[in-house]
């Protein structure tokens, strides 16, 4: 699974309807090894700039991450 | 090139209004325009529409020429213009740049987005749509949360603060409040917007733009014309509008607009000014971080700055640089495809001196700035009399 670092993130407060049911949650921009920059929801624990997270798994094109100790 | 000027401008009522159509909007604003050019419907030669959603507010597609015939011109070009919250920028771009061609001699812009309609959940997602729907909307990303991301980068890497972001949104409450036109008519304190309900942190309900029904219209024409309709023309000195990518994670930099910078550069070439020389301005505020780093990428302030200078005060109608001295997208109200055409409205009317309690001191060249989505599309217009 992919590694990376938060380049930045929010917590969605207020949602669409199809998002509700999560609120509050994490979403960030991931920085990945290869370079490139993924949008993903964030699992578990808040994470903030800098940290360093790995993908859980992807569930219909969206992708999950975790903080990595 | 021929030199265009704004020979009127009009504007509806800004607010939610249960009893209120699209279509009955648009026509308010566009008669009200019509009138303060002193110009008959059969005049106009071209129609622009700036609209984001009309389809999915109301259900209704086909809107140009839906609204044009409304207003008693039939037979004419009547196009519809998209760029999500720069729609109308985009449309009042396209409507210069045809008459400074000579296609037209006079062309008129109506801007209008019906949205109170639809409950705020789906106002969200509508919204939502003006970003990539294949990455950043599927994880679940509204535009509060890119903005908020956004936000959370610029304070990383220039140490801006939440008390800079309220100084904005508490500047543009008290522009409002004596803006009779302004949908939200109230003072705030900066306890009050630091304690906002959360929207997405670190963005609270004061830190964002309002949901709005409402329409704004300009009619542009060329020197020789306005002259014999008008004794208080103003010119489009210079105007561009500039694009970038929609996702935001395939920006290399998100505390920076792009297009914002390259339609700036191009504008004030064209005007033949800096941006020192820029007396005032309507930024696109859609949330206070984008006031904050539009300042920055017109040049009005130095990177990172943005923040420092608005919690100084130097943006009050008072300070050194008048920020949205209307009130902004804050207080004024924000009918998505309505803004760029009501920011020129706002323009025009301190060039003109016609703002009543906000009449700026120096008023003699303004600069209007209209952002579409996170930064996808640009328009600056730098305007003077």
């Amino acid at each position: 699974m992919r590694t990376g670092t938060v380049y930045t993130e929010t917590v969605v407060h207020i949602a669409p309807e199809a998002f509700q049911k999560d609120v509050p949650y994490q979403v960030a921009i991931i920085s990945l090894e290869d370079g490139t920059r993924v949008t993903a929801r964030v699992e578990g624990e808040r994470v903030q700039i800098g940290d360093h997270v790995a993908e859980t798994h992807q569930t219909e094109g969206v992708s999950f991450f975790r903080k990595d100790k | 090139m021929r030199t265009v000027v704004v020979a009127g401008t009009g504007k509806s009522a800004f607010g939610a209004f249960a009893g209120r159509d699209l279509r009955s909007l648009a026509v308010e604003a566009g008669k009200k325009c019509l009138a303060n050019a002193h110009m008959r419907p059969e005049q106009v030669e071209a129609f622009y529409l700036g609209n984001f959603a009309g389809p999915s507010f109301v259900g209704q597609n086909h809107l140009a020429p839906f609204v044009s015939t409304a207003l008693g011109m039939v037979g004419i070009p009547s196009t519809r213009v998209e760029g999500a919250c720069a729609s109308s920028g985009s449309a009042f771009f396209h409507a210069v740049q045809s008459v400074a061609a000579g296609l037209y001699d006079i062309v008129m812009v109506v801007g209008v987005e019906k949205m109170t309609s639809q409950p705020t959940a789906r106002v969200t997602e509508i919204l939502a749509g003006a970003g990539d729907t294949t990455g950043e909307v599927k994880v679940g990303s509204t535009f509060p949360s890119l903005f908020a991301m956004i936000a959370r980068r610029h304070m990383y890497e220039f140490g801006t603060t939440r008390e800079h972001l309220a100084a904005v949104s508490v500047k543009n409450h008290e522009n409002g409040a004596s803006n009779p036109d302004a949908q939200m008519r109230k003072v705030i304190t900066l306890e009050q917007a630091l304690a906002g309900k959360p929207v997405a942190d670190p963005l609270t309900l004061y830190d964002c733009s309002l949901i709005t029904d409402g329409a704004a219209a300009v009619i542009v024409t060329t020197q020789e014309r306005a002259a014999e309709l008008t004794d208080k023309p103003v010119r489009v000195l210079g105007i561009a509008q500039a694009s970038d990518y929609v996702a935001l994670d395939q920006k290399s930099d998100i505390t920076t607009f792009p297009a914002v910078r390259a339609a700036a550069k191009k504008a004030y070439a064209s005007a033949g000014i800096s941006p020192r020389d820029v007396e005032f301005a309507e930024l696109h505020d859609c949330f206070t971080i984008a006031e904050i780093i539009a300042m920055e990428d017109l040049g009005l302030v130095e990177r990172g700055q943005g923040g420092f200078f608005s919690a100084e005060g130097q943006t009050r109608r008072s300070g050194k640089l008048p920020i949205n001295a209307s009130g902004g997208l804050k207080s004024k109200g924000h009918p998505v495809g309505a803004t760029g055409a009501a920011q020129i409205c706002d323009v025009v009317q301190q060039l003109r001196c016609e703002a009543g309690e906000r009449q700026l001191v120096r008023h003699s060249l303004g600069l209007a700035q209209n952002l579409g989505g996170s930064g996808a599309t640009c328009v600056v217009s730098v305007l003077g009399r």
